[in-house]
């Protein structure tokens, strides 16, 4: 692969936090074309929100700690630039979005419009982006509110939005529907596959596993801050290490719960294929 | 039961809201700002009703301070730096039954039972704020519990969880229906639902649209759809399928067995 049509790649990425016995990534080694949509899971402790971090360059720029390797960042070596630089391409949505709200912002639209104002993006055009991402993510009839009086759902969205006001080339998302009810996250997810197919690089964590393999057409399976597969869905999650130390969406689950023979479905229209020849 | 937050917007529009939980596990569901979280605020007395009344374990919540409920029932909140302020994950953890006053001996089988059921043991003299946000969910859960409540509310437990830790949650809603605790499980996920919760009140726009058996809780569309949930992953197979209804892996796989 051409390094001109890279997104992100780590090259022997470890890092640990200032303080920290163990590090929290150890010699990562991944590339991230531009335009993909890379599905990023693993149980708690794995690295997948540090990895995010080190994307963004927050790790090691705002939280310390050591960093070994090399993190390139739409071709731009992540030491190079600071984080408000590189804000102006990349967007991190917080694992938490109670922690992404600036708290300098009274309304919701004027809290969406705060990225490309801080940018110097004029006034009229940070009206027009406002606007527009306010409306994608379907918050539009909450411009007026105070975002700390917003649900959790609702702060989510909102979070979403304001990175969406910057523009960015390539998104980080932390479990961007943690917080919405199953109508909900179809719907964000439904912005996110219009985001994909105009050409964002989305790298998204997500521990519903059934969700990760409809979406993504990558999946990087990480255990313990080191990445244990890396593939389309159904190489990964029929591989018994992942099944093992990561889990299995519940179609393959029920398929080798069922004596079907591998390799089993991830998907439901997969399942409800293999399932449904056994029956006929 | 009718509330309106200041401001004015009405959460359980007329003629009110009228609810009767039953022991056991009991998941709560519907979309965004559907009055899940306003529900069990009130039933713990951080919020009163502006009409008509809420009852617990016979105690009448207006009736008591918030203070005196939390010996009846334990609440972890959807987000748990909301609830943690202590410097270490014991000290978090004992807060609640130190401060109701339990015998040494009640506070410290409680709070190593807390410990155990949430994966917590070794990490004692940990910080809360050095715990990634699953792992201080647990905490949050775990000080819900170390007073060994009668009513258990957990407010999203399976945020941010992963398969592992969701089996952990299941096992101990479980376990606390085999000690005689009622429980009641905030949640949009709606897998977990089917496995976990054998009842399910289903909540739209502020009113029941659905309470009784988890089995039956998505059979109705209009319902489904009103309420922004989607069935089981399980139950979306077994209609694919052609099978009878499945809420949990163990019906999917009775179903196809025969």
């Amino acid at each position: 692969m051409a390094l001109s049509s890279t997104s992100l790649v780590f090259e022997n990425v470890s890092y640990a936090y200032e303080e920290a016995a163990r590090e929290a990534v150890s010699d990562i080694s991944l590339s991230i074309a531009v335009g993909e949509w890379v599905g990023v899971t693993g149980p708690t402790n794995a690295g997948k929100s540090t990895l995010c971090l080190l994307a963004m360059g927050l790790a090691p720029h705002f939280f310390g700690g050591r960093l070994k390797g090399r993190v390139v960042v739409l071709e731009k070596d992540s030491r190079e630039l600071s984080v408000i630089q590189r804000s102006a391409e990349v967007g991190l949505l917080f694992q938490n979005p109670f922690t992404q709200i600036s708290g300098a912002r009274e309304r919701v639209d004027d809290e969406v419009g705060f990225g490309p104002e801080c940018h110097g993006v004029s006034r009229l055009e940070v009206a027009a982006r406002v606007e527009e991402a306010m409306a994608l993510v379907g918050i539009s009839q909450l411009a007026a509110r105070h975002p700390m009086d917003l649900s959790g759902g609702q702060l989510q969205r909102l979070a979403l939005a304001g990175l969406l006001a910057m523009r960015p080339k390539l998104l980080l998302l932390d479990e961007p529907t943690s917080q919405l009810d199953p109508a909900g996250t179809a719907a964000i997810f439904d912005v996110l596959a219009g985001l994909h197919a105009s050409g964002i690089t989305i790298v998204m964590v997500e521990h519903r596993l059934e969700t990760l393999c409809e979406l993504c057409p990558r999946v990087v399976a990480m255990v313990a801050g080191r990445i244990i597969a890396d593939g389309p869905p159904d190489d990964v999650f029929n591989r018994e290490a992942v099944q093992l130390r990561v889990g299995s969406p519940v179609f393959t689950r029920l398929a080798r719960e069922a004596g079907l023979s591998p390799p089993w479905p991830v998907r439901l229209r997969d399942a409800t294929a293999v399932f449904g020849r056994r029956l006929a | 039961m009718r509330f309106a937050y200041p401001g004015g917007v009405e959460v359980y529009p007329e003629p009110g809201l009228t609810l009767t939980l039953g022991s056991g596990v009991t998941a709560l569901v519907g979309e965004n700002g559907a009055g899940k979280t306003t529900l069990t605020k009130l039933l713990i007395g951080l919020l009163r009703p502006s009409a008509g009344s809420v009852t617990v374990a016979g105690l009448e919540v207006a009736k008591i301070t918030v203070a005196a409920m939390a010996r009846t029932v334990g609440y972890s909140f959807q987000n748990p730096d909301d609830q943690l302020f202590e410097r270490t994950v014991q000290a978090e953890v004992s807060f609640g039954p130190r401060v109701l006053r339990r015998s040494a001996e009640g506070i410290e089988r409680g709070v190593a039972w807390a410990l155990r059921a949430c994966g917590l043991e070794g990490k004692e003299d940990v910080h809360p704020h050095d715990l990634g946000l699953s792992e201080r969910k647990w905490v949050a859960i775990a000080s819900a519990l170390a007073g060994e409540p009668a009513v258990v509310v957990l407010d999203e437990p399976t945020l941010g969880q992963d398969y592992p830790s969701r089996e952990r949650l299941r096992s101990l809603v479980r376990e606390l229906d085999d000690r005689g605790r009622s429980v009641l499980v905030v949640t949009h996920d709606m897998d977990f639902v089917g496995e976990a919760c054998p009842t399910a009140v289903v909540l739209s726009h502020g009113r029941v649209r659905y309470s009784g058996p988890t089995s039956k809780a998505f059979a109705d569309h209009s319902v489904i759809q009103e309420a922004g949930l989607e069935p089981p992953h399980v139950d979306s197979l077994a209609r694919m399928l052609g099978l009878s209804e499945c809420v949990s892996e163990a019906d999917f796989l009775s179903a196809w067995r025969r």
